[in-house]
């Protein structure tokens, strides 16, 4: 893979447990917020009331997921951040690609249940969900009329979104592509996660000895990517760059990473071959860090080997895994901390696993360098990486 | 410029599995109708249905590895497995291959699966291999398993336009030199979930084929089955099918095109009358009545468009009721060096439309 042109960053939104901003979210990030509790919107059997990491007070979009209306919530504060209102859309070839998990799933639990008990179900939950389809949403509300898609690459969705956002951009498949992720919390993926014994019953531990599993999350986060020539064009401040984009599948298992990583440390090097940059140019480490005990050993000991000496943490502790959006979430976040010169505590970790070969970033720290690299692992095998580069000066 | 290249395909089903069963279907202009049981609130319902039987798969799998799948990932590797044989190459050990998979509902059976195992045992008894197989990307990431392809690997869910959507992404590696090669598919199953979505949507089947080139004509049949195509940015040795142009997604209209247009019309009223804008004063053929509508139907256009690029023979449009689209049905014979549009439409007005040309020599 030869080096990629950078595509600049001129718009960031996010929301989650944090907040419902970008400046908010990462308001949170320095002073170790923590808003987990039982979930509040639904209920389970379990014996156990395993804590998420929810966004409160959220409103219900009548017809409309919950997933896609917070992807348009964040997508509105990128726009703006941006500069972009309707007008300004309107000449631009504008594509729109969203990650997510359950955004087009077609999964209703009451549905199933009417329709397993003999009964007739309406189509409103069905037509609901087709209606939902995130990518598809934001392109409708906002008038989009560049390409679209929805990837929906299980937890690895949100990074590989903006690989695929930067690749359009490249291809002059566009002038600018709103990208990101959108996941929300519900009883089947509660129950899901629960299924496969990776939820930890207290606040996760991302990579300390004494991790359990993970919390859950929901949220969504959307940036603005954009060309050299709009951007030059528009003279709008690029708050981040997206300098390379990797990705690979474990080939291994279905929800096992592969032991010794061998997918997340190539698409590790694709990325920073896409940057043109060396490992030592990396600023920080934004992990993945779901503090399941297998994703954070393999992780952990590939970022030992490939990345050597780069701080690295997990903001899982502050969010939750919010899945398909994890990954945009926390690109955003590496954005803003290469701008601030700072980057969070790995939230959760208190004691070194020796297994691991490494430790995370214990406390809030300043950062010097201009480019960081944020990651994420997904079942199926995914691997996807991004580098981000500084953006300009305020 | 890039030349990337159709190398293999593997398709599995209403019309059979393979290309062959495919070319017999063109030939004879219908396929054999199965049925699909829906379960209603007045009990069973039988649809007429264009099924995919993956049989095929004893010969190419073990019996332990087969056991633990889903029929959407048994469709999908039966025909991954074709394409990648039709193309010349190995059953696996595909180092750096890149699979790019669209699917419009993604594994329904297994969501309805999990979902049974919360209503009837209860949460705590929610099945760990229900949810994990309920993924959109499960499907895709077993086929990177049984293919040994740890390349990128992409999953998309765009509905209707899932298969331009994916493809656009599959063509931007090739064309960034991300990889040489990607397994491109497509699939899609018929469950009790989309069967009963079916049957509430349009009603029981009729007796007659699929006219979808009539306005108002509710004609369509459910179907499902996997379209795969081995795309190649390589100088390969073997010529392949025909080159990949150009992919264009967008709000509508389509631009204008001099290639004869291959519909993805499929007897849906919701979409018919947006067909015949866009068919408008073109040449057209349309081919869904040999495998039915279901969201990734276009992948089997495209194949029907490569079969046909690689012969240099329009096949005839499987003959319904009489076309009242304002367009001219492209009779049987030579294209004569021409290319093909294969056009998709979504239910918002959206479309999708793939270029494909003869392979110069």
């Amino acid at each position: 893979m030869n080096r990629t042109e950078p595509v600049a960053l001129t718009g960031l939104g996010c929301i989650c447990a944090l907040g419902s901003t970008v400046d908010a979210c990462c308001a949170g990030l320095f002073q170790d917020q923590r808003h987990l509790a039982p979930p509040s919107r639904f209920t389970s059997a379990h014996a156990i009331r395993y804590p998420v990491f929810e966004v409160r007070g959220f409103p219900e979009v009548p017809g409309l997921l919950r997933t896609s209306a917070l992807a348009l919530h964040a997508a509105r504060e990128a726009l703006a951040d941006a500069g972009l209102d309707a007008a300004a859309l309107q000449g631009l070839r504008v594509g729109v690609v969203v990650g997510t998990t359950v955004g087009s799933t077609m999964n209703d639990e009451g549905f199933c249940r009417a329709h397993r008990a003999d009964e007739e179900p309406g189509l409103a939950p069905m037509e609901r969900i087709l209606n939902s389809n995130p990518a598809a949403v934001l392109a409708r509300t906002f008038g989009l009329r560049g390409p679209c898609q929805t990837v929906v690459n299980a937890c690895s969705s949100g990074t590989d979104a903006l690989g695929v956002g930067a690749a359009w951009i490249r291809g002059g498949l566009c002038d600018l592509v709103l990208a990101g992720g959108a996941d929300e919390l519900g009883r089947i993926t509660y129950n899901g996660f629960i299924s496969l014994k990776i939820t930890d019953e207290a606040p996760c531990r991302p990579f300390d000895r004494d991790r359990k599993g993970l919390n859950l999350g929901e949220g969504a986060a959307m940036v603005v990517l954009e060309g050299a020539a709009s951007h030059r064009r528009r003279n709008r401040r690029a708050r981040s760059f997206l300098l390379g984009y990797g990705s690979a599948c474990d080939a291994y298992h279905p929800t096992a990473p592969e032991p010794q990583g061998a997918g997340l440390k190539r698409a590790i090097a694709e990325a920073l071959a896409g940057a043109g940059l060396p490992p030592e140019a990396m600023a920080f480490v934004n992990a993945h860090g779901t503090g399941t005990p297998e994703n954070d050993r393999v992780e952990s000991r590939a970022l030992q080997a490939v990345l050597p000496g780069v701080p690295y943490f997990s903001t899982k502790g502050f969010t939750g895994h919010t899945l398909g959006a994890a990954g945009a979430i926390e690109a955003v976040f590496t954005a803003v901390c290469l701008e601030q010169g700072r980057i969070p505590a790995n939230l959760g970790f208190s004691t070194p696993d020796p297994e691991l070969g490494g430790t995370p970033v214990a406390q809030a720290t300043t950062v010097t360098g201009l480019a960081a690299l944020s990651e994420s692992l997904a079942f199926g095998g995914n691997n996807a990486v991004v580098v981000l580069g500084k953006g300009e000066q305020a | 410029m890039t030349r990337i290249t159709v190398q293999g395909l593997g398709l599995v089903g209403g019309f059979g599995t393979g290309c062959g069963a495919l070319a017999q279907a063109l030939a004879l202009g219908r396929s054999p109708r199965s049925s699909l049981e829906v379960p209603t609130g007045a009990g069973p319902v039988l649809l007429d249905a264009f099924r995919a039987d993956t049989g095929a798969l004893k010969d190419l799998i073990s019996p332990k590895v087969l056991r633990r799948m889903d029929h959407i990932t048994r469709m999908a590797l039966l025909a991954a497995r074709l394409a990648l044989a039709d193309a010349g190459l190995e059953a696996s050990g595909h180092e750096g291959l890149g699979v790019v998979l669209a699917s419009g509902y993604g594994a329904t059976a297994s969501t309805y699966g999990l979902l049974d195992s919360m209503i009837n045992d209860g949460d705590a008894c929610t099945s760990p291999t229900h949810f994990a197989n309920s993924l959109h990307n499960a499907c895709s990431g077993n086929l990177a398993i049984a293919l040994g392809a740890n390349g990128p690997n992409l999953t998309v869910s765009q509905f209707d336009l899932s298969v331009p959507s994916a493809l656009l992404s599959a063509r931007q590696w090739l064309l960034d030199g991300r990889v040489e090669r990607v397994l491109f598919g497509a699939v899609d199953e018929l469950s009790d979930l989309t069967g009963y979505l079916w049957y509430r949507q349009h009603g029981p089947t009729g007796p007659g084929p699929m006219s979808p080139l009539r306005t108002r004509a509710a004609s369509a049949l459910p179907g499902e089955g996997a379209a795969f195509l081995l795309l190649s940015s390589r100088a390969e040795a073997q010529p392949g099918y025909c080159t990949l142009e150009n992919v264009v997604l967008g709000p509508g209209p389509m631009p204008p095109t001099r290639n004869l247009l291959v519909l993805g019309a499929d007897g849906r009223t919701a979409t018919g009358a947006r067909y015949a804008a866009a068919a408008e004063g073109a040449q057209v053929a349309c081919f869904t009545p040999l495998y039915g509508s279901m969201p990734v139907a276009p992948a089997f256009d495209l194949a029907v468009a490569a079969l046909m690029l690689r012969a240099g023979t329009l096949y005839p449009t499987p003959s319904g009721a009489p076309c009242d689209f304002p367009c001219v049905v492209a009779p049987a014979g030579p294209l004569a060096g021409q290319g093909l549009t294969c056009l998709a439409l979504g239910d918002d007005g959206a479309f999708g439309s793939v270029a494909m040309r003869p392979i110069s020599p």
